[in-house]
């Protein structure tokens, strides 16, 4: 019979996606025994989070301040609206240093199966925040899976409906990519994808 | 281990994923030969994991696995080709069709020929671009309305509707009748049912979806029935695009 604060402990690590019993165990003994002081600062910094993180109120991304730094920029092209699935997107829209217009982030994306709605990827938000009158350009630039794509489409059509620009990330052959070594199933949406030059 | 515990490069496709343990997924896949069955993908959400791009709905794949558990654990995934998936609103027909196999088939038995008609419906759903907007919606509606009626006769809730349940004698395309799911089409005369036409019940019987009254009927028809074999809890997928035309008004 463990003490009851451990075993809250590892009942509450247990929350973590993929992890299990044993791991969260070994997790709470590693805190524990080897690292107390990580142990302590993981605890702040959550609490920390919890209480001062939210997300901004323009792009839904996590923010302290009611509007986050991209939203209060003023070096960001404010007609250009990015659509991401999740805060990963966006800080790898950000990586590439190619794109400076502003972002919406999902949180999520259209998966049917699985119940995520419209409701749960927050499109009426999206609606308002897109039809600002400044924003001329929506750029989807969800995943390019059955659930980004129908996100996508469906994104599209509301906004298009409202007189929105909107324009779909392209893809294709990565960069570098040599034909005999690409996945069959990009070469094949390359070939349905291809522009004239 | 047994040689009936190994399968080798057989055809299916991923109806629907969810993720298992830290790294790896479990694919609810519908195959030719033994219909639906659920597979361990080990690794499939690391980011190098050659299965992360392929384990995905409307993808023609060859599959092998083995085991004998109710979850098999999948070891490899080949792209078949010549099957490009479906788009924009065909997209969203495929998720429901997804939802319907997942719904209703049961792991393990095989339908060889409903898997056809699946492989079939996928290429037809993908086939409808360059339609107009009113062209599509109905081109999609009858895809829609004959695989359900397949997928229903195929898992053994086949309704016969061009035949009186009361009288045994055919339908008459004047007529209207109620269609209860466990009798049959009656003579309308205030009785409960989904209320529909002797000329859309043989429409029905005769796959020909061509008219513009049967297309609505049917609908209304398909649906009772599906409803009732399905029970109590609805389709995500019904629900998503009623929440999604509620947003487009
Ligand atoms: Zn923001």
């Amino acid at each position: 019979m463990q003490p009851a604060a451990l075993e809250n402990l590892i009942t509450a690590l247990r929350v973590l996606p993929g992890v299990g019993p044993k791991s969260a165990a070994r997790m709470a003994y590693h805190l524990l025994q080897r690292d107390r002081r990580g142990a302590e600062a993981l605890a702040g910094a959550l609490n920390h989070a919890l209480t001062h993180l939210h997300h901004c109120r323009l792009c839904n991304n996590f923010s302290e301040a009611e509007v986050c730094e991209v939203c209060a920029s003023p070096n960001r092209d404010k007609r250009q609206l990015a659509v991401v699935e999740m805060p990963a997107d966006f800080n790898m829209m950000e990586a590439t240093q190619s794109y400076g217009g502003l972002y919406f982030v999902l949180m999520g994306r259209l998966s049917p199966l699985d119940g995520m709605g419209p409701r749960e990827i927050h499109l009426d938000r999206l609606i308002s925040r897109a039809l600002d009158g400044v924003v001329e350009e929506v750029v989807l630039a969800t995943n390019f899976t059955p659930e980004g794509e129908a996100t996508a489409h469906t994104i599209g059509e509301l906004l298009k409906a409202r007189g929105l620009k909107v324009s779909r990330l392209a893809r294709g052959v990565p960069v570098g990519g040599e034909l005999e070594y690409v996945d069959s199933g990009t070469l094949a949406q390359a070939v349905r994808d291809r522009r004239t030059v | 281990m047994s040689a009936d515990a190994r399968v080798n490069n057989e055809p299916g496709f991923v109806l629907h994923t969810y993720p298992f343990k830290e790294t790896s997924v479990v694919a609810e896949v519908f195959t030719r030969d033994h219909g639906r069955v659920a597979l361990i993908a080990r690794g499939a959400r690391r980011p190098t994991s050659t299965l992360r791009g392929l384990m995905q709905p409307f993808t023609p794949l060859l599959l092998s696995w083995f085991g004998k558990s109710e979850l098999r654990t999948l070891h490899a995934a080949e792209w078949q080709g010549g099957l490009l998936a479906p788009q924009g609103r065909a997209l969203m027909c495929g998720f429901y069709l997804n939802e319907l196999l997942l719904r209703l088939l049961a792991r393990g038995d095989a339908h060889e020929t409903l898997y056809d008609r699946y492989v079939a419906t996928l290429e037809q759903l993908a086939g409808e671009a360059g339609r107009s907007d009113y062209e599509r919606a109905t081109y999609l509606e009858r895809i829609l309305r004959r695989f359900e009626k397949n997928l229903l006769s195929e898992i053994g809730y086949g309704a016969t509707f061009d035949v009186d349940a009361d009288s045994g004698a055919p339908v008459q395309a004047q007529v209207r009748y109620v269609f209860q799911p466990e009798r049959g089409a009656l003579q309308a005369s205030g009785q409960p049912g989904c209320p529909v036409s002797g000329q859309t019940l043989i429409d029905l019987a005769t796959d020909r979806f061509e008219r513009p009254a049967t297309l609505v009927e049917a609908k209304a028809l398909m649906r009772t029935l599906i409803n009732h074999t399905l029970g109590a809890k609805p389709l995500y997928t019904r629900q998503l695009l009623r929440e999604l035309t509620e947003l487009t008004q």
